[in-house]
């Protein structure tokens, strides 16, 4: 008698158990067809509240898309290196202008004189934050249910930003910032952030481009399976004609992590003779 | 980059005997991520240095590699090389630690400074004593 209760409930603990697995198989399934958590069809991994998972690693070139390393045995040619590095350097020599702010004309002076002094005057030169929108995408992102952390490995050192999606107001106990203060949206699939509570003493871009603390930008951003497309605009109608609406700049996955930067330390700028530059791209 | 030397001018110096300057009729850097090279490294002279790297200076936006060089007399001149930002480097799979070497004769293909600064040049390629080198700026 013990034995026939102990294999009923053995048949009924089956029972239960394909019964379960069919139900996870099925929810499984709906999930994937509604972008439920884990994944989707369209390979966008998905947070549990449906949102896209922005998580990763992101390479977005950094500026430095003309450098095509080459391994030659135990040497290696960083610069230049034959045909494949001179292409390179020749498509980011002749890659279509992000475009450039337009100012007020009252500011017009201002701004050719900061650029032809950019050696003097370019905050980024002096290993200060680049600001915002001149540092580009994030070169990393930790998502979570309330918020989307940024992080950055930049040539002026590493930068967080934190992003709450929760429907929190701008803070109010900080004080303006290089960064700014940042909070996030989602419209549909997008992340919309919006950043204000910046100082003035960053630039929009190479060149003289300052900002007023004003400055609102508006970043949009939007992944693939692999790709994380980056919009970002600046208002700051103080001083612009018009928003500046970056170039789109697209990032891709990568499995090179991000590292500690190194200290950023300025001995050159009292040896520049002529005070030539170049463009200072993120 | 073109590399079209017309000539070595061979500078000579009671304190240096072992920098050679070659003189180039055209030599584009474009490997800086920050100030312009050309602005503070002339173009148009090239130090050829042998000695021994003594520390390498791991920060942006330059890096920066000591070389002790030493002259027929036994005098040891202290040279500052300047070099590509880390994230370069990183990109390259280039590492503080492969830069210094194992302590061996190393030799630095490099350009002086514009504003005659002495012992400071923008270094070209690092050649090592086995024979491997690092090429850090284009020919």
């Amino acid at each position: 008698m013990h034995s026939t209760i102990h294999c009923e409930s053995s048949a009924r603990q089956a029972r239960d158990g394909a019964r379960g697995w069919a139900l996870a198989v099925l929810l499984g399934a709906s999930a994937s067809l509604i972008g439920g958590p884990g994944g989707a069809a369209d390979g966008v991994p998905r947070m549990a509240d449906g949102h896209p998972d922005l998580s990763g690693t992101w390479d977005n070139g950094s500026g430095i898309e003309f450098v095509q390393p080459q391994k030659r045995g135990d040497s290696v040619c960083v610069v230049g290196c034959g045909p494949t590095g001179a292409a390179a350097l020749a498509t980011a020599a002749t890659a279509a202008p992000a475009g450039r702010p337009s100012y007020k004309p009252e500011f017009a002076a201002k701004v050719a004189d900061l650029s032809a002094r950019q050696v003097e005057t370019d905050p980024v030169l002096r290993c200060f934050s680049p600001g915002l929108p001149r540092i580009g995408p994030p070169d990393k992102i930790v998502q979570r249910a309330n918020e989307v952390l940024f992080l950055y490995d930049d040539v002026s050192g590493n930068f967080f930003r934190i992003v709450p999606t929760d429907g929190r107001a701008h803070r109010k106990d900080v004080s303006d910032a290089y960064l700014g203060d940042a909070v996030g949206h989602w419209e549909g699939d997008t992340l919309v952030v919006e950043t204000t509570g910046f100082n003035d003493e960053t630039w929009l871009t190479d060149d003289g481009a300052f900002h007023t603390k004003d400055l609102r930008v508006v970043e949009r951003l939007k992944r693939t399976a692999d790709t994380l497309e980056w919009t970002a605009t600046a208002y700051d109608p103080k001083v612009l004609t018009e928003p500046w609406a970056l170039k789109t700049r697209i990032a891709h996955s990568t499995d090179q992590e991000i590292a500690e930067a190194a200290p950023c330390i300025e001995r050159d700028l009292d040896h520049i003779v002529d005070g030539s530059h170049h463009t200072n791209p993120r | 980059m073109t590399n079209s030397s017309i000539g070595n001018l061979a500078i000579r110096r009671q304190w240096i005997a072992w920098v050679v300057v070659t003189a180039f009729s055209s030599l584009s850097l474009a490997a800086s991520a920050h100030h312009s090279v050309a602005g503070q490294f002339d173009n148009t002279k090239r130090a050829h240095l042998t000695g021994k790297i003594t520390a390498v200076e791991w920060i942006n936006p330059h890096t920066y590699i000591h070389l002790d060089v030493k002259d027929e007399q036994g005098a040891i001149t202290s040279w500052r090389l300047e070099s590509l930002p880390t994230a370069m480097m990183r990109k390259a799979g280039l590492t503080k630690e492969m830069i210094m070497g194992d302590g061996s004769p190393v030799t630095a293909d490099a350009i002086l400074a514009r504003d005659g600064t002495q012992n400071v040049a923008w270094v070209m390629k690092l050649t090592y004593a086995d024979g491997h080198y690092y090429q850090l700026a284009g020919e």
